[in-house]
């Protein structure tokens, strides 16, 4: 399935990444980020709670990057390193991208300690939170085990990359009530950490209403926790900080963690699937048989169900069990 | 190129449609009646008095500076006695817009740029050696301190100099420009204290000035920085009123100083001159038309001596072109004649080699020599607003006036000028002109003589710029250290103790900024104190 | 859409600016274009030598670009750092740069795109120093 040289050439980066090789660890993110398999590394022990991954998202303008900034500072107080993925849309016309991230984040451009990669969506399918997985788990490997996954909330895309982290943090900002009514993109009900940032400015007391009011919809025992902070001026960090610590306790305790990883795995799993199932689908998109059953259909001689059925049945045949992935 | 020709739109560079010609209907009637004021009357539009540059020719107010300070003290000498009528004191940018000292690692790890843009002032020493033997009890001085966190130690130190001299600061006259457009949207630094806490250090400095330095212009909201970051005319004009907003609301609600002082104190601004001639002056006859209106209408303030706006003109330095350097002599020739036909009070042309560094002494001289040949050879200074009852330029006047308002509103409603300094909004404004017009210059829709069109080049010579001063930075360091070493160690440290505490509370900081720099406080350890007080302002900018 | 960029072509761009000027119009408008062509435009901000290569080599890049806006000295230090860490990653420059310190800079083998530079004039040498065809 996998070229020889392709599996010594991955293993071979994933050797020295793991020896402290920030180059090849770099280089095995771009291939995940291709969407490679990468033959040849493990996943990493579900159960691992020296791991962690904490997903933090919100609106363009939210903050996000200097808060990421702010918290790593503040994590690394306990955690001996911090890897940051920060996550930016793609054009979705030029499928180019604007990744500005570590403007906010230069106090760490110099840490050895700190590795921050940016990352475009790049519109592939399933392929984000894919990408972001492989990438987490690269890092985990390489002595990265804590990692900040940064991400826009704006659509089911970033959705799902938001969820195969294990604490979910929303960032929002005062003034903000519509978005919470409007519940975007049912971040609501994923969220463990509500952070309303850039706290110093007007409108903070009834966002913070708007959010308890919507939250009280949620069960009191798994709530989610609001705190408030100005990143810019570092203030309410070491709240944010320990709300993160809280929230990850009791997932260990309860064992929600265990069945967050579960669920991640299960996800990845599905869009794996899918992205098989995919590109199946366009090669016999682009295949003879397709064209003629759409002639068919064109000139009234079959249904489209009919034809559908037919195509699926293709698209069975090319998938990687039938040796053409 | 004839079809091209046929179906060109002719536009003026904002972007309003132009007609073959103007008749007196053209005029809207809202503004026939103004347009029949005579000079030196409100609104002013039509200059600020009535016997324009006869009795007061415009100020030729040059930037300059560069290396250590006694050769910025050299320079301007040389401009002042090139026929230069004021100076401005340029402080070294990574330095003093930082307010990093000179073995700040930032600094240090670029070390030949200190003394490129200005000279490094890192104590009132330095500030001392560059006003070495300066008239300024007699001249109008700027003392720099352009960017926003950095202009209270300027003005301080221009100060305590001045107070050392045995002058009364009561009868200095000068200026700073603690100019937002800069700081916040022209040419964003490393580190910046917030925009609140900048508000609050300008509106500290306005009262100061008032209590204590009555002929002292204290800020100086620069339009300039806004245009040559890509905004427009009618948004330059409503940007800078919307700044000037800010300042008034704040003094207003502080209510310790009286607010037409504030509006007078306010009323000196700067703004860019590009090469769109008739646009560009008909700018300035609307920024003296708007500010009489907004004074009365939003603060009920009528008073002509308030009311009537100062204006200082910096002509286009993202226009003075990189290829075939000579013809930006040209083009600062028509920039600064659209900017006297406007009415400035005021005027820097840019260095033809503006594109390439700062202004060599050769493009120095050029700079003031074109001004010089404006006032002394055209007669252009004999009548005021030569211009005025032009149907073309009244019409254009009005049209400006309305879309510049336009855009007011539309800031107050995005929250206010800092709001739309914060959110990015400005920023994007700015940059969406800019995108527009180079994809204008790759399409062939705007020409640029020597860059996108007629670029064969026969000048015998090479123009290479300023090439900068090699000891700029060695001296600086030394300096720092001598002043760490000899100055009364206690009595510094007591001043910062003394200004930190001005920082976090809410009394006027620029006495204790006297203070410190009395106590040969440092520029670092300025910045230090701020960066503690009130952390960064988090740029909305992704460069 | 025939020119757009498959995912395997996702070439990534670093732009960094060299200086501690803030004059962010220039590198704004190249990245912008960059993006526009297809490519990953990671920003960085006002950097020093060192700082560009360690996100050089964090982010993995095929290109980077360098906003220079000061003392030449500053800027063929951070290309001396980056060919010395990143080899094999080529580098262009734009901004501020007098005839004397292109030539210095042309010397290292760094492309320089000096003001007046037209946009489809530095994405084509975008193309052509990731490797992309149809350059």
């Amino acid at each position: 399935m996998h070229d020889p040289q392709v599996i010594d050439t991955t293993r071979e980066l994933f050797e020295e990444a793991r020896r402290g090789d920030r180059r090849s660890l770099a280089k095995l993110i771009s291939a995940a980020e291709r969407g490679e398999a990468l033959p040849g590394i493990p996943v990493a022990s579900q159960d691992d709670d020296a791991c962690l991954c904490i997903g933090i998202t919100g609106a363009p303008g939210a903050g996000k990057s200097t808060l990421v900034s702010a918290l790593t500072q503040e994590l690394l107080t306990v955690e001996p390193s911090a890897a940051v993925l920060a996550i930016d849309p793609s054009s979705p016309v030029s499928r180019g991208a604007l990744l500005g991230d570590r403007v906010r984040m230069q106090s760490h451009s110099m840490a050895q300690n700190v590795f921050i990669r940016s990352m475009a969506t790049r519109h592939h399918h399933g392929g984000l939170a894919l990408a972001t997985q492989s990438a987490r788990r690269l890092l985990q490997h390489c002595g990265w085990p804590l990692v900040l996954v940064e991400t826009v909330g704006v659509g089911q895309v970033e959705l799902d990359v938001v969820k195969t982290a294990d604490v979910i943090v929303v960032v929002l900002n005062p003034g903000w009530g519509d978005e919470i009514q409007a519940n975007k993109a049912g971040l609501m009900e994923v969220a463990d950490v509500f952070v309303i940032n850039k706290a110093d400015r007007p409108g903070l007391e009834s966002t913070r209403r708007d959010l308890e009011a919507v939250l009280l919809n949620r069960r009191a025992a798994n709530r989610p926790i609001i705190v408030e902070t100005v990143a810019s001026k570092g203030l309410g960090i070491t709240e944010l900080a320990g709300a993160v610590a809280k929230v990850r306790r009791e997932l260990s305790s309860n064992g929600a963690l265990a069945t967050r990883r579960i669920e991640q795995l299960a996800l990845e799993l599905e869009q794996q699937v899918e992205r098989h199932l995919q590109a199946a689908l366009t090669s016999v998109r682009q295949g003879k048989v397709f064209e003629d059953s759409l002639q068919r259909v064109a000139h009234g001689q079959d249904s489209v169900a009919a034809a559908a059925s037919q195509l699926a049945a293709q698209v069975w045949g090319r998938l990687p069990e039938h040796g053409n992935p | 190129m004839q079809s091209q020709t046929d179906s060109k739109r002719w536009l003026t560079a904002s972007g309003i449609p132009l007609k073959d010609f103007y008749l007196p209907s053209d005029i809207p009637d809202s503004h026939r009646k103004v347009a029949e004021t005579a000079p030196g009357e409100p609104p002013f539009h039509r200059g600020a008095y009535p016997t324009g540059y006869r009795t007061k020719p415009w100020r030729i107010f040059q930037l300059s500076g560069f290396g250590k300070p006694e050769d910025e003290n050299e320079r301007i000498k040389f401009l002042l006695e090139q026929g230069e009528t004021g100076f401005l004191m340029e402080h070294d940018r990574n330095t003093a817009d930082h307010l990093y000292n000179v073995d700040h690692p930032e600094v240090a790890a670029r070390r030949e740029d200190v003394g490129l843009t200005g000279a490094v002032m890192q104590s009132v020493r330095d500030i001392d050696i560059c006003l070495k033997d300066l008239p300024i009890d007699s001249t109008y001085g700027h003392a720099g301190g352009a960017v926003v966190q950095h202009a209270p130690f300027a003005l301080a130190g221009y100060w305590t100099v001045a107070q050392r001299r045995g002058y009364d600061l009561k009868r200095l006259p000068g200026t700073g420009q603690s100019d937002y457009f800069l700081t916040y949207l022209g040419c964003v630094t490393k580190q910046q204290v917030p925009t609140d806490a900048g508000l609050r250090l300008n509106a500290d400095i306005i009262e100061f000035c008032n209590e204590h330095l009555p002929r002292w212009v204290p800020v100086s909201i620069a339009g300039y920085n806004g245009a040559d970051s890509g905004l427009n005319a009618p948004q330059e004009l409503g940007a800078l009123f919307a700044n000037a907003v800010e300042y008034l609301e704040e003094i207003k609600r502080r209510g310790r100083m009286p607010l037409a002082q504030a509006a007078r104190a306010c009323g000196g601004v700067s703004f860019r001159i590009s090469m769109d001639v008739f646009e560009e002056a008909s700018k300035l006859r609307a920024a003296r038309l708007m500010w009489t209106q907004l004074l009365k209408e939003h603060y009920d303030i009528a008073d002509p001596k308030v009311s009537n706006l100062r204006i200082h003109v910096v002509t286009a330095g993202s226009r003075m072109q990189y290829q075939q350097p000579l013809n930006n002599i040209v083009r600062g020739t028509l920039m600064g004649l659209a900017a006297v036909l406007g009415g400035v009070q005021s005027l820097g042309v840019s260095g033809y080699d503006e594109a390439l560094s700062i202004p060599s002494e050769h493009a120095h001289q050029m700079s003031v020599r074109i001004q010089q040949i404006l006032q002394q050879e055209t007669n252009i200074a004999a009548v005021t607003d030569p211009l005025g009852g032009s149907y073309y330029v009244e019409t254009l006047t009005a049209q400006l006036i309305e879309r510049a308002w336009a855009f007011f509103d539309e800031i107050q409603r995005q929250g206010g000028f800092l709001a739309c300094l914060d959110s990015g909004w400005l920023h994007q404004q700015a940059a969406e002109n800019q995108h527009k017009e180079f994809l204008a210059q790759a399409e062939g829709l705007q020409q640029i003589v020597g860059v996108t069109d007629h670029t064969d080049d026969i000048s015998p010579f090479e123009v290479d710029g300023f090439m900068g001063v090699d000891d700029a930075y060695d001296v600086a360091l030394e300096r720092l250290n001598t002043v760490r070493r000899e100055r009364h160690e206690a009595g510094a440290r007591g001043a910062m103790q003394a200004l930190e505490q001005a920082c976090r509370n809410e009394d006027n900081i620029m006495p204790a900024m006297m203070a410190a720099l009395n106590a040969e406080v440092t520029l670092g350890e300025v910045g230090d104190i701020y960066r503690e007080a009130w952390g960064d302002w988090a740029t909305p900018i992704q460069t | 859409m025939s020119d757009v960029p498959s995912p395997e072509q996702n070439k990534r761009i670093l732009m960094a600016k060299t200086g501690l000027d803030g004059h962010w119009r220039g590198p704004t408008i190249v990245a912008t274009a960059l993006r526009d062509a297809g490519f990953e435009v990671i920003m960085i901000g006002m950097v020093k030598a060192e700082e560009v290569v360690q996100a050089a080599i964090d982010e993995d890049v095929d290109l980077i670009g360098l906003n220079i806006g000061g003392h030449i000295d500053v800027a063929v230090r951070a290309v001396q750092s980056i060919q010395k860490s990143c080899q094999g990653v080529p580098v262009f420059a734009g901004g501020v740069v007098p005839p004397h310190a292109k030539r210095k800079l042309e010397a290292l083998g760094v492309e320089v795109y000096p003001p007046g530079s037209q946009l489809p004039e530095i994405v084509s040498a975008a193309r052509r120093l990731t490797g992309l065809s149809g350059a």
